[in-house]
């Protein structure tokens, strides 16, 4: 993951100016992130790497995510539908005989296009409309691809071949994990890019005021719909990687509950920053993990992990939502800035 | 002829329960502003409650009365968690009312499990003019026109009611005369409550529900409300009577599983069709 190690502190909420500083601690952080993620699959235990895949992609989701609620103030409930697309597209492609890496490229570009078409629409919506529209999407979706012949109905797509890129062929769960890094790294670099430049701006603009963006001259429904099939495009990219590693997709893979649950870690991280979606992901993900151990401890009952997951889900978002509005790492950083404020600063 | 009148029925009777989830996200909409998710998982827990009070013993009548008293106040408790906080925006609320929804799943499966589960109704079913209707939907479209007439009233005559229609209509007016809009938030929250809680008790004996079934009756709810902007009861009553009625003959003469994908689709381009006639500056204008 090459996260640039020049930081512009992401902007928290409001939109203030980012300030060009000199590397200081937050370049530090993102070079240690970097070098712990590119370490991590090699020292991980065995067991650990499948979590740490699934972890990268639904990072990969989020920040998409991230993107389009914090950025764009566009709501979406239904993100998982995009990471479907993207894993079944891969899914058929690969099963028809295709080289496996065409089925990489297409997941993506499927996704993306799909959200382009579903986007002109239904970007009209805004708000808790676009939310419940985006829910729909996917609910549809998922009822006619459980029913489909061609899409293997309920039972889905099984035995879908190991990724092969210019003969080398992904089979280790470690080979997977530095894949969903680069593909993370490649979300992350473009987002970046977009969000410190002239249509980011553009993007912030309309999710304050349309009206005001578009007098300014903002070309505010061709920026809404490109920043939908773009985050929808991550969620593909997943998606695709998604089916290779697992090897078989079904309806029940990507569930209106993986939709909700991109959005909690949008909204615990902090929407419309990076390393909110990363921080987002990660507790989401390793707090589920640990829960899941808890819950299938012996003498628990069958219930418990399903049960203590909603609890958490719910009471983090609830807190969350009411406490830290703008997240965990916004939150973090403007008590940071407080903290150094404070002190007499040296020169 | 007679199939048709078997679908109409059983589809007006599911429209009805509809009807009633949807006139509680009005009620909660017009006061407070906040479009409430967890409008479906009120129901859930009223059907969930009658059938364990009934199970318990208590007699049919005061079992579904004590279920739908036990929806209103989860309702009130939503309604805290959402609005408590000052300054909590409308969309905001949305998100926690979806975390009060996850909150709900695990409180749900610790009681009642997480398989579907039904209870027993008006059993046995009447012939009308050839066609065999479940006596239950009857007892459904007859409470849900007792209920729409009672709370016309309520709107209409009482104090309380009125003061909930003036926060509906202008906040700043009705606090100058000594309304608390925070309050009224809660009696429509509680309401609400009530409303969905009563849909879920008439509604489960027709179709079993489980832990995790709100999500689609969150939607069909709200697609009927959406038709009339989330804010005019009388029209959601009509956009949820279309839609059962719509699932109803779907399920009839085409696929049942393709049901839901009508009902989304009917409220994706009804949402469309509202949507194309108001311009942003109006959406902008009505924050």
């Amino acid at each position: 993951m090459s996260v640039s190690v020049r930081k512009n502190r992401p902007a928290a909420g409001a939109a203030a100016p980012a300030s060009r500083r000199r590397p200081g601690p937050g370049a530090l952080a993102a070079a240690a992130v970097a070098a712990a993620a590119l370490l991590a699959p090699a020292v991980l235990p065995a067991t650990q790497v499948s979590v740490y895949v699934l972890l990268l992609l639904s990072a990969t989701v989020v920040v998409g995510l991230s993107m389009l609620m914090g950025y764009a103030g566009q709501v979406s409930l239904g993100q998982a539908s995009f990471t479907m697309i993207g894993g079944y597209t891969a899914a058929l492609t690969a099963t028809h005989g295709l080289p496996t890496w065409l089925g990489l490229l297409l997941a993506p570009a499927a996704a993306a296009a799909c959200a382009a078409l579903v986007g002109v629409p239904l970007l009209r919506l805004r708000g808790h409309q676009l939310a419940f529209a985006t829910l729909a999407i996917q609910l549809i979706l998922l009822s006619l691809v459980g029913r489909q012949e061609w899409t293997g109905g309920d039972i889905g797509l099984q035995g879908v071949p190991r990724l092969r890129i210019a003969g080398y062929e992904f089979a280790s769960e470690v080979s997977y994990a530095y894949l969903a890094l680069a593909a993370l790294g490649l979300v992350v670099l473009v987002t970046r890019h977009i969000v410190t430049s002239r249509p980011g701006r553009g993007l912030r603009a309309l999710a304050t005021s349309e009206v005001a963006a578009a007098s300014s001259g903002v070309p505010v429904a061709v920026y809404k719909q490109a920043v939908f099939s773009l985050s929808a495009g991550f969620a593909g990219l997943a998606g695709g990687v998604y089916a290779f590693y697992i090897g078989y997709v079904a309806p029940g893979s990507f569930p209106v509950l993986l939709s909700f649950e991109y959005v909690v870690m949008v909204v615990v991280g902090g929407a419309g920053t990076i390393w909110g979606a990363l921080a987002g992901a990660t507790a989401i993900t390793l707090l589920l993990q640990l829960l899941n151990d808890i819950g299938t401890r012996e003498g628990m009952p069958a219930s418990a992990p399903a049960v203590l997951s909603y609890a958490v889900y719910g009471l983090l978002l609830i807190a969350v939502v009411l406490f830290l509005p703008k997240g965990l790492v916004p939150s973090a950083a403007a008590w940071w800035d407080r903290r150094t404020a404070s002190k007499p600063t040296e020169g | 002829m007679s199939a048709f009148l078997q679908y109409l029925i059983s589809g007006v009777a599911t429209g009805c329960g509809f009807a009633l989830l949807a006139s509680g996200l009005v009620a909660i909409h017009r006061v407070t502003r906040v479009v409430n998710f967890a409008q479906g998982m009120f129901a859930v827990v009223g059907g969930m409650a009658a059938g364990s009070l009934l199970g318990a013993g208590l007699p049919h009548g005061a079992a579904e009365a004590a279920a739908v008293v036990v929806a209103g106040a989860v309702g009130l408790a939503v309604g805290a968690a959402a609005t408590g906080r000052r300054g909590t925006s409308p969309q905001s609320a949305l998100i926690v009312t979806l975390g009060v929804g996850f909150l709900a799943y695990a409180v749900e499966i610790m009681i009642w499990g997480d398989n579907p589960r039904s209870h027993a109704g008006l059993g046995g079913s009447a012939t009308v003019f050839g066609a065999h209707v479940q006596r239950q939907s009857f007892l459904v479209i007859g409470v849900a026109a007792a209920v729409f007439a009672l709370l016309a009233l309520f709107f209409g005559r009482t104090y309380t009611g009125k003061a909930l229609s003036a926060c509906a209509s202008n906040p700043y007016a009705a606090r100058t005369l000594g309304i608390d809009p925070l309050k009224m938030g809660l009696v429509a929250f509680a309401l609400g409550g009530m409303l969905g809680g009563l849909a879920g008790v008439l509604l489960t004996p027709l179709q079993p529900i489980s832990y995790n079934s709100d999500v689609l009756l969150i939607t069909n709810g709200f697609a009927a409300a959406v038709l009339g902007g989330l804010n005019r009861p009388v029209v959601a009553l009509a956009g949820a009577l279309t839609l059962g009625v719509a699932e109803a003959m779907v399920a009839g003469y085409g696929e049942a599983s393709y049901q839901t994908v009508v009902a989304l689709a009917l409220m994706l381009a009804i949402m469309m069709v509202r949507a194309s006639r108001r311009t942003a500056l109006q959406e902008e204008a009505a924050r």
